[in-house]
């Protein structure tokens, strides 16, 4: 407890109550608080345990536990009698009108120096996770730093404190009201990397030539898998900010990029977006799109019809160093592939996806690739075409 | 003016006293610095070194930037001796104060440590321009390329490793506004307050005047950047150091090559470019282009070309263009001329082919229009023409006649005629294009054009 600050928690015992008075009479010892533990394991609450050494006398005791200036959440409080729980009985728990504040009848069936361990949620003390990874030059691995951030503006001071998390050691820490700390809880060198380039046609521009003076990036990212060959896969690793360095080669580094991760249960990836590569260009053009009539009406109106569809991706590769670019095209509603001259995986029934490995740039220039397919797509109604995923 | 401040504060350990003894011991200051600015973002990277005394047991660091503009979450310190013997047990932002950090470090060593102090400030920023010289005969061109700092963070970064970074980096936060935060991670359950003014510039000029005086009158010997390829980004490291005072820019010279062959490229594309015909100025990020060892960052070129033998300049056109990887074509758009001319004419207009309905209304038919065009090269130049057509439809024929150059089709609807022309000359083709509408549509078949 700190008497410092006016937003504190008083804790008061009442002893030898032989009537309810019209004013409660709050005074005698004030029980300082012993150890405390601040429990960050649920992202949405935080736990706060305290233990503190009550002088009990023989018979009904009445404890009252009050706070000012915090936010506690009263249905939370719990109370549990440390050395001796079958003579030491918690009867029943009143709340005070108006005030923050509970009343606590123990009885005992002697005279105890009873330690007991107060729980309860506080509101505005939280924790960040965030994660700084240097990547070796090469791109292989990553050494993985996470930070544990605790943050205090519950109101209440914490001289000294066990900072628990649901993994790794406690910190010991005091924190004051207002007060940021940052610690270092996770440290994971070489963990390997898959870098992945990705180009979604629904989502990046086809021609870039038709762009004035604008680069299309490719997005790049790192992938990490939560699995012990990655020395990680112990425990999940949490949602949070991770910027990502990279070792230049003179024992320095540079900023490569930062993203924010989900939280990655064991056994899932971490994808971390860290920027865009202008050094992979690809230009996609629709070269055919026509009607082939089905069906008429008496009227003469087309009210069925297929197409003949053509698009062609080139895909330059102007780096030094190979790449593996994810392709994802789309094709909506029902269709037939005629050919296609790269391989594909069908994600879902219009998403097709190509693993395309770019060999890298040479003295003749770019690697240069082409994905040429040729679809029809069948059985359209004028009107009422299936939504044709964004484009340019 | 230092800004940035660091002090470090030994907790002497007292046993028989409650309270800790604070000493204040050093105030070290930067041995080194090295700044990595990006282009992309609002963001440079400082690593600076520093020689720390430290004591055996618990040491505090006090590291306070006020008006900078450093993102404290990125505050980092690492021991570059006796790693193993010191830890940085945490970084607290303590209450109340702002811009300030504290390490408490537990050290097991007594002396001199060398540390590494990292992190990331906001206002230091670069650009690439360049200037481009054509020959008279507009054959060749010099390129020159600048890159120009700017510092604007609040701090004097003196005799500082200047290295910039070419390319695209995602980031989720301005490092600004992280800079201007009351918490450094904000508050639990609260959105971050929005940006407020930028930091203000005290700087005095007087001062700030000497030290740039002072560097003019050194010896002015042009300094090399040395390029690299870092992941997707291209690192540039400037020969020695540099020192911007805040507020100050610098321009520097990053490459200089003579004669790169250019092309005198002109294009005429109707829908893009209304009816006049553009400029563009082309060559190759590659070898023989006296180029193409990394790529080019975008900027600005302004465009001249030499007039006489007095050396007498004549300003061409500018253009921005984008990043230019090695091996790419550089095109830079120098704007409408009229000293080209490139004249499309319909010639003849005719429809044919009908098709009827149930109902005998017209329900398909052709159109076949006869174009002529001609190219006229008033320049006494050597020139390179594009000219794009667009139909409109997909469903189309074409036969061509006269000189038409190479020809191709861009995309369903576009083709294109690629034509050289001599100094003062004059080319003319012609072509008929057939286009089906309706029910003709139908009888349409793809031809590889």
């Amino acid at each position: 407890m700190n008497s410092k600050r006016n937003t504190i928690m008083a804790m008061v015992l009442v002893v030898g109550v032989a009537a309810i008075a019209e004013a409660r009479i709050k005074l005698v010892a004030l029980p300082e608080r012993a150890a405390t533990v601040i429990r960050l394991d649920n992202p949405r609450a935080t736990l706060i345990e305290e233990e503190r050494v009550l002088t009990l006398q023989e018979g009904l005791n009445k404890v009252d536990f009050s706070w000012k200036g915090v936010s506690i959440d009263a249905d939370s409080i719990r109370l549990r009698t440390l050395d001796h729980p079958d003579k030491v009985t918690l009867l029943s728990v009143s709340y005070p009108p108006n005030e923050a504040a509970l009343v606590w009848d123990i009885s005992s069936d002697s005279d105890y120096a009873e330690t007991v361990r107060i729980s309860y949620l506080l509101s505005n003390i939280d924790r960040l996770i965030t994660y700084k990874a240097v990547a070796d030059k090469a791109e292989t691995f990553v050494d993985l730093k996470s930070y544990l951030v605790l943050r205090n503006f519950s109101g209440e001071d914490f001289d000294k404190a066990r900072v628990l998390l649901d993994y790794g050691e406690a910190f010991e820490q005091g924190i004051a009201h207002e007060e940021t700390k940052q610690m270092l809880f996770l440290k994971s060198p070489k963990v390997p990397i898959t870098k992945v380039w990705k180009f979604d046609a629904a989502k990046l521009p086809w021609d870039p030539e038709k762009l004035e003076n604008q680069n299309v990036g490719i997005p790049v990212s790192y992938r990490i898998v939560n699995e012990t060959k990655s020395s990680l896969g112990e425990f999940s690793l949490w949602g949070g900010k991770a910027r990502l360095f990279q070792d230049d080669g003179h024992e320095s580094t540079i900023f490569l990029g930062e993203d924010v991760t989900g939280l990655v249960p064991v056994g899932e990836k971490m994808e971390l977006y860290i920027g865009d590569s202008r050094d992979i260009v690809v230009t996609q053009r629709k070269m055919q799109d026509t009607r082939v009539v089905t069906h008429k009406n008496n009227r003469g109106d087309v009210v069925l019809y297929d197409t003949n569809e053509q698009i062609t991706a080139k895909i330059e590769n102007f780096k030094d160093s190979s790449a593996m670019l994810t392709m994802i095209q789309h094709i909506p509603g029902q269709w037939d592939m005629e050919s296609c001259n790269m391989k594909y995986e069908k994600k879902d029934s219009n998403t097709l996806e190509f693993e395309i490995q770019l060999p890298a740039r040479t003295q003749a220039g770019p690697a240069v690739k082409e994905l040429k397919m040729t679809y029809h797509r069948r059985h359209l109604r004028p009107g009422r075409e299936p939504q044709t995923p964004v484009r340019r | 003016m230092k800004r940035i401040a660091i002090v470090l504060l030994i907790i002497v350990a007292t046993t028989d006293v409650g309270r800790a003894k604070v000493d204040l011991v050093t105030l070290p200051s930067r041995d080194t610095v090295q700044l990595t600015i990006y282009n992309s973002a609002d963001m440079t990277l400082v690593r600076e070194s520093r020689a720390l005394t430290l004591k055996n047991g618990e040491n505090k660091l006090q590291f306070s930037w006020a008006n900078t503009l450093i993102d404290p979450t990125s505050l980092e310190m690492l021991p570059q001796a006796n790693a193993d013997k010191i830890d940085i047990a945490d970084l607290t932002y303590p209450p109340r104060v702002r811009n300030l950090g504290l390490w408490n470090i537990e050290s097991g060593v007594n002396g001199k440590v060398p540390v590494e102090i990292t992190y990331l400030t906001s206002g230091l920023s670069w650009r690439a321009f360049y200037m481009g010289t054509l020959t008279e005969n507009e054959k060749t061109m010099q390129l020159k390329g600048y890159v120009v700092v700017t510092n604007n963070s609040g701090e004097d970064y003196e005799n500082a490793q200047t290295r910039l970074i070419v390319g695209k980096v995602h980031i989720l936060d301005q490092i600004a506004e992280l800079a201007r935060r009351q918490y450094p991670y904000g508050r639990p359950g609260q959105v971050p307050p929005p940006p407020a003014m930028p930091a203000p510039q005290e700087e005095s000029r007087s001062r700030a005047r000497v030290t740039m005086e002072k560097l003019a009158t050194m010896p002015s010997i042009a300094k090399e950047v040395k390029k690299e390829g870092l992941s997707e980004y291209f690192l540039y490291t400037i020969e020695g150091t540099e020192t911007i005072p805040n507020g100050w820019s610098k321009r520097l010279l990053s490459f200089n090559v003579d004669q790169v062959p250019v092309i005198n490229l002109y294009k005429y594309e109707e829908e893009r470019y209304g009816p006049s015909v553009v400029r563009f100025l082309s060559f190759k990020n590659d070898k023989e282009h006296k180029l193409g060892e990394t790529p080019i960052p975008g900027g600005m070129l302004k465009v001249y070309r030499g007039v006489g033998d007095q050396g007498h300049l004549s300003y061409t056109g500018q253009s921005s263009f984008k990043y230019i990887p090695v091996d790419e074509d550089v095109e830079l758009n120098l704007g409408p001329v009229a000293n080209l001319v490139v004249e499309p004419k319909l010639m003849d207009f005719k429809t044919e082919n009908y098709r009827f309905d149930r109902r005998d209304n017209v329900s398909g038919w052709d159109e076949i229009r006869t174009f002529k065009i001609e190219v006229r090269n008033t320049r006494d130049i050597n020139v390179k023409v594009e000219i794009k057509r667009n139909f409109n439809t997909q469903y189309w024929d074409i036969d061509n006649n006269g000189d038409f150059g190479s020809f191709e089709k861009v995309d369903l609807d576009t083709i294109k005629f690629t034509l050289d022309l001599q100094p003062r000359s004059t080319k003319k083709f012609g072509y008929i294009l057939r286009t089906y509408h309706g029910v003709r549509q139908e009888d349409w078949t793809s031809t590889e054009q």
